[in-house]
């Protein structure tokens, strides 16, 4: 999940903090910086694979620092980080927006991480000014929220809540969160403003949102350690019935192993890696100070890495074998691990989840009623592995897979008269097909109550009669005019003919042969 | 490239399709919705309960007045031939086959979930099918039509009316559906969450607007009628929400009486919606427009499909399939306003927006796994047109196609895939946008990473004995016990009771010897065989271990060659006595193969002191083992420490056999003299098992069954007894030992 810092650079921001205890001048800005470095030596530690961007903004936005990996890129543009002139938030909006789908399409959540020091603008381009003229816009001018990607937005004011409720800037950004989709969160400092504060408030942002999140895996006794990156969002499955969001165990249990080709490129709600971890009970992890050295930290990972570890094994035979293994995300909710493979040498177990349900891909039926393959009286994919009980058959064909009849459009009635024509003339070899297509058209124009088709196959099939060949086989006119008559008897709604169950078979004749005796 | 049945009924297919272009209508304009709040969010909204109510009275029988010309062909024959006069479908058919391509449509895309329920209505009402699951299918339904028959233009016109169908359809809204009724129960306390609410649409021939106005009333009181009573029953649910779709029907080439009326707001609890449309091909277009409005669905049409006439095989000619299905397919087009860029074109045939997707011809077979965002179920729009049909049938025998979504830029991108899975068709939506995922640490630079002799292609092996398969469901299964995956999950804890993750920490399972043996104890119960094959496993050692053959045993971590063979298959023993005391707790026959290992392998006599050593670690351990069985699904951390422990133990042996190895007080080396002693038993003596001694082994054990064996013979060794073991026990350890023999 990106993260685009959306970095206030107004005048305003400039604005000292009034200090009692402390003798150094500090402006709401650097607090703003000071917070910042505190989540980007975060990032940089403990959530490295996140994709950070930084945009700056005042009455103009500007992209600093495009996504990146790399936080000493933006460190250092965080640094010279120039002060410019009023607030213009919308605008700023739109540029994220712009530079979110731009790199990520439209699909990618995203977290926007807006610091401001709650001055949001005077006049024209406040967001004031912006919230109050949001009715009756035009298509090309509209707010820049909800954006049209799932994203977070969470609001890091240089400001504390008691200044904020006196104007109505709480009230703003919080009509700006609901915009949003209620989706994200205000923070703001507690007490007075200085490096403590607003090192707690970051703090808090970390514990909510960049925090690892760490899991076992297990199958069986074999068990690891593992990080489970991004960290799955919570998940809400139907807002009346179950309005509680659902979030994954962090105990991963396997159920059992699937061929890929069996999955078959199931739908999925998220992908994550799961990244094998040391868990080291007696270091807090939290904390910013606590940077390790970084040459003890290379041998301990040295050291790591001879241990044997579940999901290296675990990863290698995926791979070798074409397998995904079913995991177990909750209560029915589950998930597949597999080797994703990024580049030709470079490969990691990913795990997908899918959306929660007892039932989650109709090809695999219920997943707790999929048990060992010993549990099955005879081995359901063969003794040479050349059969799959995947993947299982609906109950009811779907209508492209069974012969049905439209005649919505007159094509397909024209068709289906043609065919019955066409197999008159073939008769008597024809005859199976012939009465087949009969049937079908038969009971069809009963459904439809469309007698008149009925009466007017019948004609036609009366004249086919009249036009055979001297050379025909006598049978053919027999069974014609055989055809012609039932579909005229049913054509009355004469319940003893106009049964739908009920099939036209073939008329006995001394003429027929074994074709017909076998119907 | 797909072969055309007949090329002949294509061409007739293509000239009649081109007719005249009919209304453009916009059905779904992108909303402005969040991405949370998707039309699947509440599973009863209006479309869980559509009642269909279909006018049966006299009038319906009149004519569509739209002809259809069945007798084509007999033009080109001549002959001064007359054709047959063209027939014409009335009202009533006309309603009843749009009625049905609607529920087709439907089912194809939902065929769980949501439901239908049609009534006839004419001098009485007629329900053909309840909310049940297993009524809703079109076959059900067309038997049922047949049954109704056309509406019998000679009855009283005054008796007939379209409002006792309205009325059943209420009453029918007010009835609980299984889903409703599943949900409610278990939601226990707060089953109220659980809502009602439905849809009717009513197919009818109204007088005038006064009429249409007349039957709103009349649903409006009947909801509040049957809410009233609802409220008082278990087996009722009143209706929060109802929207009525009125869709008046009038033969071609007559001035309709009945304008066309939005939806608008009758009451809090009804909606109501007018449409006025001729019989025919425009009353299919709007009952297809309908079924997609109120199913949220969206149309993508497959372009440049290959397919090969028989007549003509070596011209193929690209034909278009148009496939409606759930518009969250599109979500990624219209979210980025990418619709007419990506192909988004009006059809005539259609009359509706379509997103175009171009086929990609598919190939190979290979099996890889998408990325795919989203899976849904498809229908196509002409059923039973050719190139529909030849779409469908080269999908439903198992090939998959990926489709691209046209750009201006002339990039190529592939968006899309359908693919049929046990005879039902899918469009995936395949993620094109830059992962945020992409270029990560690769598994090797990671925990375990630098470790290169896991033991892969054993694991693959264990997951293919772990594949799942799907159990069916019966109420015995229930009274066994645990559901299958709970069963699948039981299996892995006892395959990996004991599973070493590298080569170099096992010797067993490096050697083929053992593969019957240890396949056979991981099962839940042994069979009497079972248990002979694991203890032939357990006599051919012995015999390996006499012979002594060299066993695989890795030299990681010693330092010349390893250990000595006697070593060897003291770590090969122990190691085999680990696994299976894993599982001894299991049954009777497991703890008998543990008895006959025990019984079979030489015991130095460090083990011996060893095993005083190690008796109360072992006494804990089988403490963990029994809490396990008690109960196998709380294994938690308890088990995994337990196996660790194993481990740790395995390691001490190595070390400890080195130490002894190395040590002055180590035992002599190898004496051959016993060996010679051995010889003499010509059976046992001779290279790999004999025939002879497989039976004589199988009779030895078949009879020791009959009889209380010798406390002798049990504890025997090679079928040598020491003596005097008592005298032993009590002086401490004695050096010579019967275990000697084979040293």
């Amino acid at each position: 999940m990106p993260t685009v810092v959306l970095m206030d650079a107004s005048l305003s921001m400039t604005r000292p903090v009034s200090l009692e205890q402390c003798s150094e001048e500090l402006q709401r800005k650097n607090l703003a910086v000071a917070g910042l470095t505190m989540l980007f030596e975060h990032m940089a530690n403990n959530y490295r694979l996140e994709f950070t961007s930084l945009v700056a903004f005042s009455s103009l936005w500007e992209l600093l620092v495009p996504f990146t990996r790399d936080y000493n890129t933006l460190q250092e543009a965080l640094s010279n980080l120039e002060d410019y002139d009023k607030t213009c938030l919308e605008s700023a909006l739109h540029g994220v927006s712009n530079v979110v789908q731009q790199e990520w399409g439209h699909a990618c959540p995203t977290q926007v991480v807006l610091v401001t020091d709650g001055s949001l603008g005077i006049g024209k381009g406040s967001l004031r000014h912006s919230l109050q003229t949001l009715k009756g816009r035009p298509e090309d001018k509209k707010f820049p929220l909800p954006f049209p990607f799932p994203a977070k937005l969470f609001i890091m004011c240089i400001a504390n809540a008691e200044e904020l409720q006196m104007t109505d800037t709480m009230h703003n950004l919080e009509q700006l969160l609901q915009l949003n989709g209620g989706d994200g969160q205000i923070f703001t400092m507690e007490g007075q403003l200085c490096l403590k504060s607003v090192q707690s408030m970051f703090g808090r942002l970390i514990d909510e949102v960049y925090s690892p999140f760490p899991a076992v895996l297990r199958c069986g006794n074999l068990a690891s350690d593992v990080q489970v990156f991004p960290r799955p969002e919570p998940v809400f499955l139907d807002e009346e019935i179950d309005p509680m969001p659902r979030h994954i165990l962090t105990d991963l249990e396997i159920v059992g192993f699937i061929e890929i080709g069996d999955i078959s490129s199931p739908p999925v709600m998220s992908r994550h890696l799961v990244l094998p971890i040391v868990v080291n009970k007696e270091v807090d992890d939290v904390g910013p100070g606590t940077t390790e050295e970084p040459e003890e930290e290379t041998s301990a990972n040295q050291q790591a890495g001879k241990v044997p570890n579940f999901c290296v094994l675990l990863h290698g035979s995926l791979k070798v074998e074409g397998m995904v293994a079913l995991v177990q995300l909750g209560p029915e909710w589950y998930g597949m691990l597999y080797s994703q493979a990024d580049s030709k040498k470079k490969s990691n177990l990913m795990m997908s989840l899918f959306e929660p349900g007892p039932e989650p891909l109709p090809w695999l039926g219920k997943v707790s009623q999929l048990g060992p393959i010993s549990d099955a009286a005879e081995n359901p994919y063969g003794e040479d592995d050349s059969k799959s009980p995947f993947p299982l058959q609906p109950k009811i064909k779907r209508s492209y897979a069974q012969n049905v009849t439209v005649w919505i459009k007159a094509s397909g009635l024209q068709t289906d008269v043609q065919k019955i024509l066409r197999n008159a003339r073939k008769l008597p070899e024809k005859t199976q097909t012939f009465y087949k297509e009969l049937n079908r058209l038969r009971k069809a124009a009963l459904a439809f109550g469309f007698w008149e088709l009925l009466k007017g196959v019948a004609e036609l099939l009366e004249r086919e009669c009249t036009l055979l060949p001297d050379t025909a086989h006598p049978d053919a006119a027999f069974q014609l005019s055989h055809a012609a008559k039932q579909l005229k008897l049913a054509s009355t709604g004469d319940s003893q003919y106009a049964a739908f169950d009920q099939n036209i078979n073939p008329m006995h004749t001394d003429f027929s042969g074994g074709g017909a005796a076998g119907m | 490239m797909i072969v055309i049945g007949k090329c002949y009924y294509f061409i007739c297919w293509l000239l009649l399709t081109s007719g005249p272009v009919g209304v453009l209508e916009e059905i779904w304009s992108p909303e402005k919705n969040s991405h949370r709040a998707e039309p699947e969010m509440k599973m009863f909204s209006v479309s869980h309960k559509t009642a269909f109510v279909v006018d049966h009275c006299p009038y319906m029988a009149e004519s569509s007045r739209q002809q259809v010309e069945c007798d084509v062909l007999t033009k080109s024959r001549g002959q001064g031939m007359i054709p047959l006069a063209p027939v014409s479908k009335s009202l009533w058919t006309c309603a009843v086959e749009c009625s049905m391509e609607y529920c087709r449509i439907l089912y194809d895309v939902y065929p769980l979930k949501k439901l239908i329920n049609y009534i006839v209505s004419d001098s009485e009402f007629h329900i053909l099918n309840s909310w049940r699951q297993e009524d809703q299918s079109t076959h059900e339904l067309m038997s049922a039509l047949a049954a109704v028959g056309p509406p019998n233009p000679q009855e009283d016109p005054e008796c007939c009316s379209v409002l006792h169908g309205l009325v059943a359809a209420v009453e029918s809204l007010c009835k609980i559906t299984e889903y409703q009724h599943e949900a409610r129960t278990t939601l226990m306390d707060t089953a109220d969450r659980v809502a009602n609410r439905g849809r009717i649409i009513c197919l009818t021939n109204a007088k005038s607007d006064t009429h249409v106005r007349m039957l709103e009333d009349c649903v409006q009181e009947t909801i509040l009628e049957q809410n009233k009573m609802a409220a008082g029953s278990d087996r009722l649910m009143s209706i929060q929400q109802c929207e009525l779709v009125l869709v008046h029907i009038f033969p071609q080439g007559e001035d309709t009486l009945v304008s066309d009326r939005p939806k608008k707001e009758v009451s809090s609890l009804l909606t109501s919606e007018v449409h006025s449309v001729r019989a025919g091909r425009h009353l299919a277009t709007k009952l297809n427009i309908l079924v997609q409005q109120h199913f949220d669905l969206a149309s993508t049409t497959i372009t440049n499909i290959p397919m090969k006439e028989e007549q003509h095989a070596n011209t193929s000619a690209n034909y278009d399939v148009e496939l409606l299905h759930h518009r969250d397919a599109h979500l990624e087009f219209f979210k980025s306003g990418d619709l007419h860029m990506a192909g988004s074109t009006s059809r005539d045939s259609g009359l509706k927006e379509t997103v175009t997707l171009k086929w990609c011809t598919p190939r190979t077979n290979s099996v890889e796994l998408h990325y795919c965002t989203g899976a849904y179920r498809i229908s196509p729009t002409d059923v039973n047109s050719r190139p529909s049909s030849c779409l469908t049938n080269f999908l439903l025998n198992g090939r998959s196609v990926l489709l691209e979504q046209p750009r201006k830029s002339g990039s190529k991108v592939i968006s899309h895939m359908l693919s049929s899975h046990g005879g039902e068709i899918f469009l995936h939506v395949l993620n094109s946008t830059r992962s945020t995922l992409e270029d990560p640490p690769s598994i090797s630079e990671g925990c375990g990473g630098r470790v290169t002799d896991y033991r892969i292609t054993d694991f693959g092996e264990f997951m293919r004995e772990n594949r799942l398969t799907p159990v069916p469901e019966s109420p015995d299964t229930e009274a066994s016990g645990k559901p299958p995956a709970e069963r699948a999950k039981a299996q892995l804890e006892r395959y990996t009771r004991y599973w070493p993750m590298i080569i170099s920490q096992t010797t067993i399972f490096n050697m083929q010897a053992v593969v019957p043996l240890a396949n056979l104890i991981v099962k839940e119960s042994l069979s009497e065989e079972d248990l002979l094959t694991c203890q032939k496993t357990v006599y051919n050692l012995v015999d390996m271990e006499r012979k002594n053959d060299p066993l695989p045993i890795s030299t990681v971590g010693s330092r010349g060659k390893g250990p000595k063979r006697d070593e060897q298959y003291r770590i090969m023993w122990n190691e085999l006595e680990t696994l299976v005391k894993t599982h001894v707790a299991g049954s009777e026959r497991h703890q008998r193969v543990l008895d006959c290992i025990i019984a079979c392998r030489s015991k130095p006599p460090e083990e011996e002191e060893r095993k005083k050593r190690g008796r109360k670690r072992e006494d804990k351990e089988d403490k963990a083992e029994k809490s396990i069985n008690k109960d196998s699904e709380d294994k938690s951390w308890q088990e995994s420490e337990r196996l660790k422990g194993a481990l740790e133990r395995g390691k001490e042996e190595q070390g400890e056999s080195e130490v002894i190895k190395d040590s002055p007080d180590s035992p002599e080396p190898l004496n051959k003299k016993p060996r010679l002693d051995e010889i003499q038993l010509p059976e046992k003596a001779k290279g790999p098992v004999s025939l002879l001694t497989m039976w004589t082994n199988r009779i030895t054990v078949a009879n020791s069954r009959k009889h209380q064996e010798f406390a002798g013979r049990i504890s025997s060794v090679n079928n040598k007894a020491e003596l005097y073991q008592h005298l032993k026990d009590e002086n401490g350890m004695d050096l010579h030992e019967n275990g000697k023999a084979t040293r």
